[in-house]
């Protein structure tokens, strides 16, 4: 018995003092082989614009392949749940809007703990805003206002899916704004423009909207960001307009499994703040009227708390359900 | 419509479709077609499916221009096999076999097959012309189409997958919902609620397309072939004189014209395509012919009009694909899906946005079709050898094909059990006399339709008159109501009957 005994306790210490100098190599070393970016939505997507280039930039950086795996589906929830489950060794990393991880979770059972992922840096906020069909009449954001109060449920906004950020933002709208609009859900941004041009909806608040706006047949009527849009120098911001604290972006990120070494995350963070300095990445970011926040892993982090701590309230106040 | 701005569209497709690479992809296309046309058990959905990761390495242009080779390569090559050996390579080649394979018997194998190809030939090249007079007019009225029209649209095609089906109609309406129920797992869009998902990941977004059709057509087709002894009686007698005498040719330009501009107008149904043209077509061609009951004896009448219409068929059904972004079967889904691939969401505002994507996949179907007519003609021969190889090797290779197809797509081990699960199911179905086709458009349409209906109640504040009050969807739902009404009328569901025995 006690041999048996020592002998477990031998290996088992043999174990051990084998394992923790092989791991920390392992994360020095990082990344020693091509890392999966797994984007949860299908290609083509806001997700897919922001993720490609910096998959080919973070190739470069670190010569090792970061190779995007589309993993589309249940609002994110399936690829999301795949880097949940995948082993925390820092090649199996996700690329996601926040809605995923900050507005998902507080709508409905969400197969993650979303509070366990590791924030490795933020990559990108698309900046666009409310915009309106051109044939429906108003052009400014208070003549929108004043329409919809005139005619309570007439309007209506598509977005890109239940318990996404733009499903949220007009949910957003509706409480601050008190007027009513009413929501309609699709598969995907692209599937809810093809009804928002003809008018069947009259509203969205997605970047695919932008080039329509600048066609005229939507007008924008605001900015959801901290600061104006680059091309629209003229479109007032929400906290502008007279409702602050609203101007939440429709902000993107990588995100190690739960449980990964933070020095990996750190690695990560050190190589993406550089990159977001270039003018190669801000330019390609730009043409997909997506803004570039510089953040270290502790920041991204607050961030992020604040953001989720910023969705539950609304949902609460504003009592929004999925039904 | 402005001819100058049809020529100026041909010509920016010409640009696009007569690059080196595109010519190349369209062959390639052609040739994979043709292959998987010959060979019977693979049709080109599965091929579809099995080479849609590979195009994502590929230029959107050059993978869509493949993509559509590879079907309308599909219709001239199963008319390869339906006329030597009796065996439909594909569903649409099913009437050819009747004429086409007795012909060959009496040693009239190479006129039958000279007409099959000129036929499509011919067909191919009045739909290149159709899709392109005509896709921009529709896809302006598409623009037009609110949910509720959408919805009714898709009523429609469900009821033409019903009134095409072969066998008894109590079979296909249980088809239809059997596939529309297979449709409606996963998450419901307006709720968000789960649905028959039983805590499987991999269903959380419904089942996929592709292992449902792979198992039940090409899965299925095996285990079928394999349960009854080989049955392939090539013909012995040589193909000589492969090209057709002035009396055929002078006998077959009614047939051509008359089932290219039948297959041209049922292709563009939703439901349509292929299958439904060449049975009208053969259907047709025995009506107006002066000796009916020669009609399955080799006449030369039966096989080049079904197979014109086929083709044409195959084409126009691009149509409502390339302006509505509806599949209105099987192979356009798998467009679709590659399309999606690219980026590229299939809509009203494909032609606007890509305009040389758009018009160089159109001009290519041209290039693709002399390609083919090259192609086909003088290799007829070895396209039957291919049919010597063992069916033992044959089944593997595609069993093979299917699985790292299927794994291939969402990388998920879990998909290829599914396969298994819907080859037994669609094994069952060939059993029980019931035809798989209904359920797959069911499969499709179904879930479409829920979120279509849905959001036409959403914005119209739950009024169902909406479906109603709009033009468009009225007359689409009337269309449907008079078909349904048809079918279930004893003395045309007789006809029907005897239509499709035949």
């Amino acid at each position: 018995m006690r041999r048996r005994e020592f002998l477990t306790m031998a290996g088992a210490a043999a174990v051990t003092s084998f394992s923790i100098p092989r791991a920390t190599a392992q994360v020095a070393n990082w990344p020693e082989r091509p890392v999966r970016c797994i984007i949860p939505y299908a290609p083509g997507g806001g997700s897919d614009l922001i993720g490609r280039p910096w998959a080919e930039a973070l190739s470069q950086t670190f010569g090792q392949q970061f190779v995007v795996e589309n993993r589309g589906g249940a609002g994110g929830m399936i690829g999301t749940e795949a880097v949940a489950k995948a082993p925390p060794d820092g090649y199996t990393l996700l690329a996601t809007p926040g809605a995923t991880l900050t507005v998902l979770p507080h709508l409905r059972k969400a197969p993650y703990d979303a509070t366990k992922f590791v924030p490795c840096g933020r990559t990108g906020d698309f900046v666009t805003g409310f915009s309106i069909n051109a044939q429906v009449g108003p052009k400014t954001f208070a003549e929108m206002l004043d329409y919809a109060k005139k005619n309570p449920g007439k309007l209506s906004y598509g977005s890109a899916g239940l318990a996404t950020a733009t499903h949220l933002r007009l949910e957003m709208l509706k409480f601050k704004a008190g007027i009513d609009i009413l929501h309609v859900p699709y598969r995907g941004s692209a599937d809810a423009l093809n009804d928002l041009l003809p008018n069947n909806v009259q509203m969205m608040n997605e970047i695919n909207n932008i080039p329509h706006v600048k066609a005229g047949k939507l007008h924008l009527l605001n900015i959801n960001d901290t600061q104006r849009h680059w091309d629209f120098p003229d479109i007032p911001t929400l906290t502008e307009l007279g409702y602050p604290d609203s101007d939440v972006p429709i902000w993107y990120s990588i995100q190690g499994p739960p449980g990964m070494p933070q020095e990996i995350a750190e690695k990560l963070n050190a190589a993406m703040v550089k990159l977001a300095q270039t003018d190669d990445m801000k330019s390609k970011l730009r043409a997909v009227s997506a803004s570039l926040p510089v953040q270290s892993t502790k920041q991204v982090a607050e961030f992020f708390a604040a953001d989720s701590q910023r969705n539950a309230d609304l949902i609460k106040a504003a009592k929004v359900k999925l039904e | 419509m402005a001819l100058d701005g049809l020529l100026a569209n041909l010509a920016l497709g010409l640009s696009v479709a007569a690059t080196m690479q595109n010519l190349m992809w369209c062959l390639m296309g052609a040739v994979i077609g043709t292959a998987v046309g010959v060979l019977p058990g693979v049709g080109p959905v599965a091929t579809m499916a099995l080479l849609l990761p590979v195009t994502y390495v590929l230029p959107a242009d050059g993978a869509l221009i493949m993509l559509a080779g590879i079907y309308y390569g599909a219709q001239y090559g199963g008319s390869t096999t339906a006329i030597l050996v009796n065996l439909p390579g594909e569903s649409s080649s099913v009437v050819t076999t009747l004429d086409g394979y007795q012909m060959a018997r009496q040693g009239r194998a190479g006129p039958a097959l000279a007409i099959a190809a000129i036929g499509s030939f011919f067909a191919g090249c009045v739909a290149t012309i159709l899709i392109a007079a005509a896709a921009p007019p529709l896809t302006r009225l598409a623009q037009q189409f609110a949910p509720a029209d959408y919805f009714s649209l898709m009523v429609l095609g469900l009821v033409f997958s019903i009134v095409l089906a072969r066998g008894s109609i109590i079979k296909a309406f249980g088809m239809v919902f059997l596939g529309m129920l297979l449709g409606l797992v996963g998450t419901d869009v307006n709720t968000g609620n789960l649905r028959f998902t039983f805590g499987i990941s991999d269903l959380f977004d419904g089942l996929g397309f592709v292992p449902l059709a792979m198992g039940i057509f090409g899965i299925a087709e095996i285990i079928a072939n394999l349960t009854n002894p080989e049955r392939r009686d090539l013909v012995s007698s040589k193909v000589s004189n492969l090209w057709p005498s002035r009396e055929d040719f002078r006998r077959s330009r009614g047939p051509i014209l008359r089932g290219t501009i039948l297959g041209s107008v049922l292709g563009l149904l939703p439901g349509g395509g292929a299958v439904l043209g060449s049975f009208s077509a053969y259907t047709l061609e025995k009506k107006v012919s002066k000796t009916p009951e020669k009609f399955g004896t080799g006449m030369i009448e039966g096989v080049a009009g079904p197979e014109s219409a086929n083709n044409a068929a195959a084409q126009t059904s691009f149509i409502p694909m390339l302006t509505l972004g509806i599949p209105s079967n099987a192979v356009m889904a798998m467009m679709i899906g590659g399309m999606m691939i690219h980026g590229i969401i299939p809509g009203p505002q494909v032609m606007e946005q890509r305009p040389g994507l758009f018009w160089g996949m159109i001009v290519s179907m041209w290039f693709g079709n002399l390609m083919l007519i090259i192609l086909n003609l003088p290799m007829i021969g070895l396209w039957v050898r291919l049919l010597l190889v063992p069916y033992r090797l044959l089944a593997i290779a595609v069993l093979f094909f299917c699985c790292i197809g299927v794994y291939s797509l969402n990388n998920s081990a879990n998909e290829v059990l599914f396969i298994a699960g819907f080859g037994l199911l669609g094994y069952l179905l060939i059993k029980l006399d019931c035809e798989p086709a209904p359920l797959l458009l069911g499969f499709i349409l179904g879930p479409m339709m829920e979120v279509y209906m849905r959001r036409a109640m959403l914005l119209s504040r739950g009024d169902p008159w909406v479906f109603f009050q709009r033009p468009l969807s009225f007359a689409f739902l009337v269309l449907a109501g008079i078909l349904l009404l048809l079918v279930v009328l004893p003395a045309i569901r007789k006809g029907r009957e005897t239509a499709f025995q035949e």
